[in-house]
């Protein structure tokens, strides 16, 4: 079985809008690949597509990650497969605190089928402790936790929250789009910080960003290149200077030049 | 024992009289209730366009006979600081000028045909009165119960706080699920004095079956302040005329309402902010969710009365829906009879559970169905986490949670 993330000619549409165009991608386990790409190529729905959003239409082409056709599973099933997605734009669900979603969360992924949920729940005190350790590392004070949920909250503290959930849920295929935009340097730092203490070799780890930045510090083995719904490029780490460098349309010239 | 009661359509204004004098009330209450029931026997029903009231049969209402309805619950050892926390009957014998003076002030005995039947047969009740000064911190409670079928309770809280006197009343209405027919008509009076506190919860959780009539009204003097929290979960058909009235200049209201109609329950509420003093606050946000083919009303107002001045006030009313066959009607008002106002706002929204909130909750894991309930407690909480009692708010919890 592999546990690489596999998308194999994904067409999606949303409306009339065609989106994606025959995305070919593998995130292989134990990697960290970024995907670029100018603004509305298709890289967020790509990024909802793995997770379950029930907006798009996927017209062609499968996801396989562990043995499952993705498309088939709901969101939460495909979470407790081990998938994340950190959002680019987190959704706020006023209400509802974190500490209240976050354990509602790590309580959801220790579920086992015919046992009581009581039974299988996570100790106060355990909660309490990895929270304040995932808290510590990312920076955050502890009154963030009685707050609801990214209910006005800052760009940059909606960021560090998405890595958060990310912690305490210990995903092996993250997909984090665009967590750096809105990150001052050291939050940046931070964030980044909390990602690599999770990356190695059992978990696969996609990330969107528009900036060489953030790939200081998350530093890619592999690089691809989206535009109008397809993946036109795959390169190394250099691949990701070049673009920051020169600008998408070199590409696009080559591109259509070679057409 | 039930079966000797007389229903509605059997009791004379004879009865009413013979009733209160046996009961050793005072000749000015069996004189208002005598009132009271001619006005209720000669009246027709109100004309509530949105409350059905169709299937309420007056030969199969049959007023309970006794105050066995009433629970109160607090701590004796107050009574030493003047608190007086007791049965109405009871306190007709040791503060009946102080009954007499207040009763039937607030909420108007004869303004329509409910309103009068009330105020002829109310039965079961408290008083709650706090003196000058006096701070209590651990809530006070009162809960009137139905627990017989087809049976009608008419209870009354009759709360007095002194100046700057403050209290927390949790009022509270349960009972098993019901056969249709059994019927609760409350009265609910408030008096909140000059710079005076209070924190009044009021939740109606029958069980099915129940009809509920209610009035409610809080008057608050002179820099008074009430927090207020109405929830409405339970019975089959209810109409609540709740109003509080600033009437002295500083006086301050926070209003919280939760309401869930779900089966085919239909429950009406609707709650006023009456503005007569200079340089009040008010706001008042009520949350409402309606599920299967429930029917809910929202009739929420503004009323700024033209003796008023520098009024700030605020209504937002926001619904839920979790089925597309509920319905609610939200019909906020605004009636200002002045220039003089400070600030005026109203927000009203209405929709299903939103999409992307659902979507982002089950990317962590969480079930479809859990994101929901989850969601619908979230939309609570402003209410919910009022409730001073852990454990009432457990119950509440778990039955919102049942609803959905
Ligand atoms: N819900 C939607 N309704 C309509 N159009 C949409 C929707 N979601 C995405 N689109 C459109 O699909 C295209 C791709 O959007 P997407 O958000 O995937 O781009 P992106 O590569 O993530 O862009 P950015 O770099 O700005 O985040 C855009 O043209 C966008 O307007
Ligand atoms: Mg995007």
């Amino acid at each position: 079985m592999s546990n690489d993330l596999i998308i194999k000619d994904l067409y999606a549409r949303i409306g009339d809008k065609e989106i994606l165009r025959g995305v070919n991608l593998t995130v292989r386990q134990g990697t960290i690949h970024a995907i670029m790409g100018p603004n509305g190529s298709g890289k967020s729905t790509l990024s909802y597509i793995i997770a379950g959003h029930p907006s798009y239409e996927v017209t062609g082409g499968e996801i396989w990650y562990k043995g499952h056709n993705l498309l088939e599973l709901e969101p939460d099933e495909r979470s407790r497969l081990g998938v994340f997605l950190a959002f680019q734009y987190p959704v706020a669900v006023p209400g509802v605190t974190v500490a209240n979603f976050l354990r509602a969360a790590i309580n959801a992924h220790r579920a086992e089928e015919g046992k009581d949920p009581k039974e299988t729940a996570i100790p106060a005190a355990e909660f309490r402790k990895l929270l304040r350790e995932g808290l510590n590392v990312l920076d955050m004070d502890e009154s963030f936790i009685r707050r609801y949920l990214n209910d006005g909250f800052s760009g940059g503290e909606k960021k560090r929250l998405e890595i958060l959930q990310m912690m305490l849920l210990k995903p092996s295929m993250a997909v984090l789009d665009e967590t750096d935009s809105g990150l001052d340097i050291d939050a940046l730092r931070i964030v980044a910080n909390g990602v690599n203490r999770l990356a190695g070799p059992e978990m696969g780890v996609l990330v969107i960003t528009h900036y060489q930045r953030l790939l200081n510090y998350i530093k890619p083995d592999v690089v691809s290149v989206m535009m109008d719904g397809r993946i036109v490029r795959e390169g190394g780490p250099e691949l990701a200077l070049e673009l920051e460098e020169k600008g998408y349309d070199w590409l696009r010239e080559e591109l259509t030049g070679a057409a | 024992m039930t079966t000797t009661l007389p229903t509605l359509n059997e009791i004379s204004a004879e009865m009413v009289v013979a009733r209160s004098q046996s009961a050793g009330e005072p000749a000015w209450l069996t004189e208002r209730r005598r009132e009271a029931w001619t006005a209720f026997a000669q009246m027709n029903p109100p004309e509530w366009r949105r409350t059905d009231l169709s299937k309420l049969d007056p030969t199969t209402i049959a007023p309970s006979d006794g105050a066995h309805a009433t629970a109160i619950q607090w701590d004796p050892a107050l009574a030493a600081q003047g608190v007086v926390f007791t049965t109405l009957a009871a306190a007709l014998h040791t503060h009946e000028a102080l009954i007499q003076k207040y009763m039937d002030t607030a909420v108007e005995p004869l303004k329509h045909k409910f309103s009068a039947l009330r105020a002829a047969l109310w039965q079961d009740g408290a008083l709650l009165y706090v003196p000058k000064g006096v701070a209590i911190e651990v809530p006070l409670r009162l809960i009137y119960t139905l627990a017989t079928d087809g049976t009608a309770i008419f209870p009354r809280t009759l709360v007095i706080v002194e100046p700057h006197a403050s209290v927390t009343l949790i009022e509270e209405f349960t009972s098993p699920d019901l056969r249709a027919g059994s019927f609760a008509g409350p009265i609910t009076e408030l008096f909140v004095g000059d710079g005076a506190s209070v924190r009044f919860v009021s939740i109606q959780h029958w069980g099915s079956g129940v009809y509920h009539l209610a009035g409610q009204r809080a008057i608050l003097a002179r820099d008074a302040n009430i927090e207020w929290t109405s929830i409405q979960l339970g019975g089959q058909v209810q109409h609540i005329e709740a109003e509080t009235t600033l009437v002295g200049n500083g006086s301050r209201l926070n209003w919280l309402g939760a309401t869930f109609a779900a089966d085919t329950q239909h429950l009406v509420i609707a709650p006023w902010m009456r503005h007569v003093g200079h340089n009040c606050e008010s706001f008042m946000q009520f949350k409402t969710v309606v599920n299967d083919t429930a029917y809910s009303v929202f009739d929420g107002m503004i009323k700024i009365e033209h003796e008023s001045a520098a009024t700030s006030t605020r209504l937002e009313e926001h619904a839920l829906h979790l089925s597309p066959k509920a319905r609610n009607d939200s019909i906020p008002g605004l009636m200002i009879s002045t220039n003089d106002v400070l600030k005026g706002g109203h927000a009203s929204t209405s929709g299903d559970i939103d999409q992307e909130q659902l979507f982002y909750m089950q990317t962590r894991g969480i079930p479809r169905a859990e994101a929901q309930r989850m969601i619908v407690m979230g939309f609570f909480e402003p209410a919910l986490e009022t409730v001073p009692l852990e454990e009432l708010r457990a119950e509440l919890t778990a039955e919102i949670a049942a609803k959905i």
